[in-house]
C-alpha cells in the first residue's frame, strides 16, 4: 500500500530549516575532520595564545594576565629594546623576495610547461623534473644548501681555490642572500605545481578567441591568461610567503648568525632562552602580520577580477 | 571596409585580385593529424555577402576547414585567401575574419560589456566610438540591459547572443561560425536561425557557416558545400543539392530518402531503368553515366512515394504512424523495405497489398557504393 504525503509535508528547498537538517548530514560527515584538526590546531593554538598573556618564571610560568609580552615584542618595553620588530620586518622582506622570485621563476617554467610543451612525452619529463625536489624531504634539501652555501661549503671554498674571497661574491655567503637563494629553490618547485594547475584549465578557445579579435600575442596574454592564472599564482605566493617569512631551518643552515628570522627567535624563547610566553606573543605578532598579507592578496585579486 | 578591421590589417599589402568578389578561397588545402586527413585536397570559394553552410557527418573536417580559414591551424599543402589576400603564413590576429566559436568562448574573467568590446580596444577607436558600437550592437542582439553580467550569469542563447555582438561588433568582412546553435533547445534554435539571417542580410558580411543540421543548412544557406572525409561531396544552391544530389552520400544526408540496390537494365537519354529485385523496376534520372548490367543505388524520397492498394500480388504495409501533418508507412517486398509519407486520410492500413508509384523525374540514380 501507498501512502500519500501531503504537499505540506514534503520538504521545500526555500524553507530554510530543510537546508540546516541537509547540512547536519555535512558535520557527521566531517567529525573526523573536525576532531583531528581540533585536537592536533585548535587547542595547541589556543594554549599558545593564552600563554602569550602569562608572566614566564624560573622554572615556567605563572598564569598572571598582562600584555607585557607584546609590549616587549612591539619594542615598547625598556628592558629588551627594539629587538623583536625589526627582525620581524626582516623575515618578512625574506619571506616577499623569496615569493617574488620564486613566482618570476615558476610562472615561465609553468607556461612552458602548458602551453609551449606540446609532446606529452617532453612534458611529463618536465613535469617530473619539477616534482622530483618535493619529493626529497625539505630538511635534506636545506643541508643540501649547507653543502653548497653554508660554512666551509662548495661554494666558500670554490671562491678560495680561485682566490675571489674578497670580491663581492663572498657576500653571498651566509648572508640574506644565501637566505633567498637557498628558499626560492625550495618553494619554486610548489609554485609551479599550484601556477601550471591554473593555466592547463585554461581553456585552450580563449586565447584563440583573443587571437581571432586582432589581439596579439603579448596583449592575449596579458588580457587573458594572466588574469584567468591570477588564483593560482596568489594561492602559491600566500603559500610561499608564509612558509619562507616564518621559517627557521634553511635560514639556520645557510645564513651563518643564528637569529636572522623572526622564526629563529621565537624557537630560542622555547628553547634556549626557556621564555615560552614571549615566544608565543611573537608568534601570534608574526601570525598576525601574515594573516593581514593573506587578507590583503585575497582582496586584491577579487578586485582584479572585477 | 570598416575601420576596426582596416586597422586590423593595415601592415598588409593589399592586393586586388582578379575577381574581388571572391571574399573566402582554399585552393587545395590539405590537413593532416597524424595519420588522419582531416582536410583532403579542399577546392572552396566563397563569394562576397554569401551566406555559405559546410554540412557534414560529425569528424567529416568542417571544424578544421574553418579553423584553416581562421589561422588557427596551418596548412601543409594549399593556399588560403581571405578578402583578395593571401593569408596562408598570416597568424590569425591579423586576419580579416571573426569566429564564433562552438562553445562560445567567452572570457569568464570580463563582463558582457567589456567581452564584447575586446577586440576593439586594439583598433584605434576612442572611447565614445567603442561605447556606441557596443551600445548598438547589444542592441541588435537583444541583450541591452546584461552589460554588467559575466557570461556565467547568462543562459545559453544569452551567451550565444554576446559571442554573435562580440563577432559582429569587430565588422569584419567574413564571419565564422562553427555550430553556433548546436547547443540550443528545439525552440530557441529556430528563432536564432531567423536573427541569424537578418543579421547577415543587414551587415552584408560573408557568412562561413558550419552545421551538421541539414535542415538548417537548407533554410539558412545560400550555398551548401556537404563534405565527407575532408573532401567536397556536392557544392550548390540548397534546392540543387535537394532536388538533384549527386551522389547518394548526398541524398542520403539531406533528408529522408529511402536508398535501394539494384541491376541497370536500360539507360537512355539521361534515364535510367534500374531493376530492383522484388520492388520492380524503376526509372530515374542519373549523371552517373552507368551502362546496363552495372550495379546502380536508388534514391527515392518518402514523400515522392504513392501508395496504392490493390488486390492481389504486391508489396506489403508493416506499419503506418501518424506523424503530424503525414502519416509514416514502411512498406516490405522481399528483401526491401520502403518508407513512405502519404498524405492523412485515404491510406491503406498494415497489412494490405499495395502497388508503388513514383515520377521518374524524383527518383535518382548514382552508382553503387563500394563498402
Ligand atoms: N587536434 C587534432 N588532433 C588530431 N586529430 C584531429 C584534431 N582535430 C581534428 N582531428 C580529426 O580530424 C577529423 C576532422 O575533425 P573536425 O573537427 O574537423 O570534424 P567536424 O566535421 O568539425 O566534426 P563535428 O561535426 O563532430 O564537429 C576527425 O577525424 C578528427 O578526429
Ligand atoms: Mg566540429
Amino acid at each position: 500500500m501507498t501512502e500519500l504525503i501531503p504537499t505540506s509535508e514534503l520538504p521545500d528547498s526555500s524553507d530554510p530549516d530543510h537546508l540546516v537538517k541537509r547540512s547536519r548530514g555535512g558535520f557527521f560527515l566531517g567529525a573526523p575532520v573536525f576532531l583531528w584538526m581540533g585536537l592536533f590546531f585548535a587547542i595547541p593554538y589556543l594554549l599558545l595564545f593564552l600563554q602569550s598573556f602569562w608572566e614566564p618564571t624560573a622554572f615556567g610560568v605563572a598564569r598572571d594576565w598582562s600584555l607585557d609580552n607584546y609590549r616587549e615584542v612591539l619594542g615598547a618595553s625598556q628592558l629588551a629594546g627594539d629587538i623583536y620588530l625589526p627582525t620581524l620586518f626582516k623575515s618578512i622582506k625574506i619571506g616577499a623576495m623569496v615569493t617574488a622570485f620564486s613566482t618570476a621563476l615558476a610562472f615561465p617554467l609553468a607556461y612552458l610547461l602548458a602551453f609551449k610543451v606540446k609532446r606529452s612525452r617532453n612534458r611529463m619529463l618536465l613535469y617530473t623534473l619539477v616534482v622530483v625536489p618535493l619529493w626529497a624531504s625539505y630538511l635534506l634539501r636545506a643541508y643540501a644548501w649547507k653543502v653548497i652555501l653554508g660554512q666551509n661549503g662548495l661554494f666558500a671554498s670554490m671562491l678560495s681555490i680561485l682566490g675571489l674571497e674578497n670580491t663581492f661574491l663572498s657576500d653571498l655567503l651566509y648572508s640574506e642572500a644565501a637566505i633567498v637563494i637557498a628558499m626560492t629553490q625550495i618553494f619554486t618547485p610548489f609554485m609551479v605545481l599550484t601556477i601550471y594547475a591554473v593555466l592547463e584549465r585554461l581553456p585552450q578557445n580563449l586565447i584563440e578567441a583573443s587571437k581571432d579579435l586582432g589581439v596579439g600575442r603579448l596583449s592575449t596574454f596579458r588580457r587573458v591568461v594572466l588574469p584567468l592564472s591570477l588564483p593560482g599564482v596568489v594561492a602559491g605566493a600566500t603559500f610561499t610567503m608564509g612558509l619562507s617569512s616564518g621559517d627557521f631551518v634553511a635560514p639556520m643552515l645557510v645564513g651563518g648568525e643564528s637569529d636572522v628570522m623572526i622564526a629563529n627567535q621565537i624557537y630560542s624563547q622555547f628553547g634556549a632562552t626557556n621564555n615560552w610566553p614571549l615566544g608565543s606573543a611573537i608568534a601570534f605578532v608574526l601570525l598576525a602580520f601574515v594573516a593581514i598579507l593573506v587578507w590583503i592578496s585575497t582582496v586584491a585579486e577579487k578586485r582584479e577580477q572585477i | 571596409m570598416t575601420d576596426a578591421v582596416a586597422e586590423k590589417s593595415q601592415d598588409r599589402p593589399v592586393e586586388t585580385g582578379s575577381d574581388s568578389a571572391v571574399s573566402v578561397s582554399l585552393r587545395n588545402a590539405v590537413k593532416r593529424y597524424g595519420d588522419v586527413t582531416a582536410v583532403d585536397h579542399l577546392d572552396l570559394e566563397a563569394k562576397q555577402g554569401q551566406f555559405l553552410t559546410l554540412l557534414g557527418p560529425s569528424g567529416c573536417g568542417k571544424t578544421t576547414t574553418l579553423r584553416l580559414i581562421g589561422g588557427f591551424e596551418e596548412l601543409d599543402e594549399g593556399r588560403v585567401r581571405v578578402a583578395g589576400q593571401d593569408v596562408t603564413r598570416i597568424p590569425p590576429y591579423r586576419r580579416p575574419v571573426t569566429t564564433v566559436f562552438q562553445q562560445y568562448a567567452l572570457f569568464p574573467h570580463l563582463s558582457v560589456r567589456k567581452n564584447i568590446e575586446y577586440g576593439l580596444k586594439h583598433g584605434g577607436l576612442n572611447r565614445k566610438e567603442i561605447d556606441s558600437r557596443v551600445t548598438e550592437m547589444m542592441g541588435l542582439m537583444e541583450i541591452p540591459e546584461m552589460g554588467d553580467r559575466r557570461p556565467r550569469q547568462l543562459s545559453g542563447g544569452q551567451q550565444q547572443r554576446v559571442a554573435l555582438a562580440r563577432a559582429l561588433v569587430m565588422k569584419p568582412p567574413v564571419l565564422l561560425l562553427d555550430e553556433p546553435l548546436g547547443s540550443l533547445d528545439y525552440k530557441l534554435r529556430k528563432g536564432m536561425q531567423f536573427e541569424l539571417k537578418r543579421i547577415h542580410r543587414e551587415v552584408g558580411a560573408t557568412f562561413v557557416y558550419v552545421t551538421h543540421d541539414q535542415e538548417e543548412a537548407m533554410t539558412m544557406s545560400d550555398r551548401i558545400i556537404v563534405m565527407r572525409d575532408g573532401q567536397i561531396e556536392q557544392d550548390g544552391r540548397p534546392k540543387e543539392i535537394f532536388d538533384a544530389p549527386k551522389t547518394s552520400f548526398v541524398a542520403d544526408f539531406i533528408g529522408d530518402t529511402n536508398l535501394v540496390d539494384g541491376t541497370v537494365t536500360d539507360s537512355r537519354d539521361g534515364f535510367v531503368t534500374v531493376d530492383l529485385g522484388a520492388l520492380g523496376r524503376v526509372r530515374g534520372t542519373s549523371e552517373a553515366g552507368l551502362a546496363s548490367g552495372e550495379r546502380a543505388r536508388v534514391s527515392i524520397r518518402p514523400t515522392d512515394v504513392r501508395v496504392i492498394a490493390t488486390k492481389g500480388q504486391g508489396a506489403v504495409v508493416t506499419d503506418a504512424v501518424l506523424a503530424g501533418t503525414h502519416i509514416a508507412m514502411k512498406i516490405k517486398a522481399g528483401e526491401n523495405e520502403v518508407t513512405a509519407h502519404v498524405p492523412r486520410g485515404s491510406s491503406p492500413s498494415p497489412g494490405e497489398t499495395v502497388l508503388l508509384e513514383v515520377e521518374s523525374e524524383r527518383v535518382r540514380v548514382f552508382e553503387a557504393e563500394s563498402e
